[in-house]
């Protein structure tokens, strides 16, 4: 019993570790709501597949549940790099339904949807944990990035030792700051992008390549 | 015994391993928590009406029906090396019962956290917990003192549960609709939470589900 069942054991470990190798890579878009992170995934997903991930919104938490677009083919000079995208709900230590009512949402709606974006912020938190392979860390380059979500989220990819980029988000408005993002996180590359108009894409799907392929 | 399978009510004592690789008896991998407190019974009562039903996630990608819990009669079957969350239930005073309803809901939610990570807490540091607070009961008449924003609450139910929830909490239910994440301990957790529900329950599922619910 023993020889064959380790026989056994070691041909399956063996397929186990080609079909590993051949398993695109799994993306995790993360970073605190509002920031664009489905309006990357969005347009990443429409520019190699064709397709869509999920509704973005000006309303915040309106990912409550990661969504997964699998298998987005980029090619980068001659290269084809194949992943997994994950967008994420938005990270953040409070989630107040009061947050909606402002965005004309009925009471028991926004309660719904609180109680929904916390469940979904604890997903994301998971995620993270067993089933990325790299992160692109989204951020509004129009606000503040020295917040304690920021700094713990980058905290526990790096001691994860996962590639992350930084993504500067909406350089389109007025008071965009890239390089306070820079500074906030000078030991990762920051590109400043505009998500929404599609500026700077080429840039990101290089980075992209270099770092996830 | 916090933890109830959704698909066969089976319950499982609090950091229970066995139901990390989902139900010994029926493989289901969906489960309810359950904190034991005291109003238990009243809770599992009022599970007819539908009120205390897991909300279901509206998007498509839960991987079951979900499944409602039974209702179970769960007797909590005391467990030596497991300390009773009542026992560690904070009981400011004598004048507790003659106090709102709402320190009743605190304590129960408290005891709910208190109870999630009974293997992680000795009894004598909760009791030591509860034993900085100031009586509670006599603070609804002190105006606010303004130091913190959620001034409905009272000052010393709020120390003892910031000190609770500093030691084991990865979501705090503030109030309805109204949540405090620790990403940490979230971080840090096995199994995720999928279903929150407003008496400090939630309906767990465990890694073996995912991987399923795409597309
Ligand atoms: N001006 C500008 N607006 C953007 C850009 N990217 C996203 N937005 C807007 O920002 C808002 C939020 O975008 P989403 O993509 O839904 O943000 P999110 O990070 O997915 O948010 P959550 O799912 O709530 O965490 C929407 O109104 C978008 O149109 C950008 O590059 N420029
Ligand atoms: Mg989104």
């Amino acid at each position: 019993m023993g020889l064959l069942t380790n026989l056994k054991d070691s041909i399956s470990r063996v397929t186990d570790g080609l079909f590993a190798a051949e398993e695109p890579k799994r993306i995790g878009i993360y970073g605190p709501p509002n920031a664009g992170k489905t309006t990357l995934a969005n347009r990443i997903a429409r520019d190699w597949t064709g397709d869509a991930v999920g509704p973005e919104s000006h309303i915040p938490h309106e990912t409550r549940r990661a969504r997964r677009k699998e298998n987005v083919e980029i090619e980068r000079n001659g290269r084809t790099v194949t992943i997994d995208i994950v967008d994420t709900p938005g990270v953040t230590t409070k989630v107040d339904y009061k947050e909606f009512l402002d965005h004309d949402i009925e009471k028991e709606d926004a309660v719904r949807r609180s109680r929904e974006a916390t469940e979904g912020v604890a997903e994301a938190m998971h995620w993270l944990r067993e089933d990325v392979d790299g992160v692109i860390y989204v951020l509004d380059s129009t606000t503040d990035p020295f917040t304690q979500v920021n700094t713990m989220l980058i905290g526990i990819i790096e001691s994860q030792d996962l590639p992350v980029l930084i993504l500067a988000n909406k350089t389109d408005l007025p008071g965009t700051d890239v390089k306070q993002i820079a500074n906030a996180f000078p030991q990762h590359e920051t590109i400043p992008l505009s998500a929404l108009e599609g500026e700077n894409m080429d840039e990101v799907y290089t980075k992209i390549a270099e770092y996830f392929g | 015994m916090p933890h109830q399978c959704t698909e066969c009510g089976r319950t499982f004592p609090d950091g229970s391993k066995e139901m990390l690789s989902g139900c010994p008896d029926c493989g289901g991998n969906k489960f309810q928590f359950k904190p034991n407190g005291v109003d238990d019974e009243n809770a599992v009562a009022a599970d007819p009406t539908g009120s205390t039903e897991p909300p279901t996630p509206t998007d498509s990608t839960e991987p079951r029906g979900s499944t409602d819990p039974k209702p179970t009669r769960s007797e909590p079957k005391p467990t030596p090396s497991e300390p009773k969350p009542t026992q560690s239930e904070p009981k400011p005073t004598a004048e507790r019962s003659a106090s709102s309803e709402r320190v009743s809901d605190i304590d129960n939610e408290d005891t709910a956290q208190a109870s999630a990570r009974s293997d992680v807490v000795s009894p004598d540091e909760l009791d030591r917990a509860s034993q900085e607070v100031p009586p509670a009961a006599d603070e609804s008449a002190e105006p606010g003192s303004g130091s913190d924003p959620d001034s409905g609450q009272r000052p010393g139910i709020d120390d003892l549960r910031d000190e609770l929830n500093a030691q084991f909490e990865s979501i705090r239910i503030v109030s309805p609709g109204k949540y405090e994440l620790n990403l940490m301990e979230l971080y840090d957790r096995q199994e995720y939470i999928i279903s929150l529900q407003e008496d400090g329950r939630y309906v767990i599922e465990m890694p073996d589900a995912w991987g399923v619910n795409d597309e």
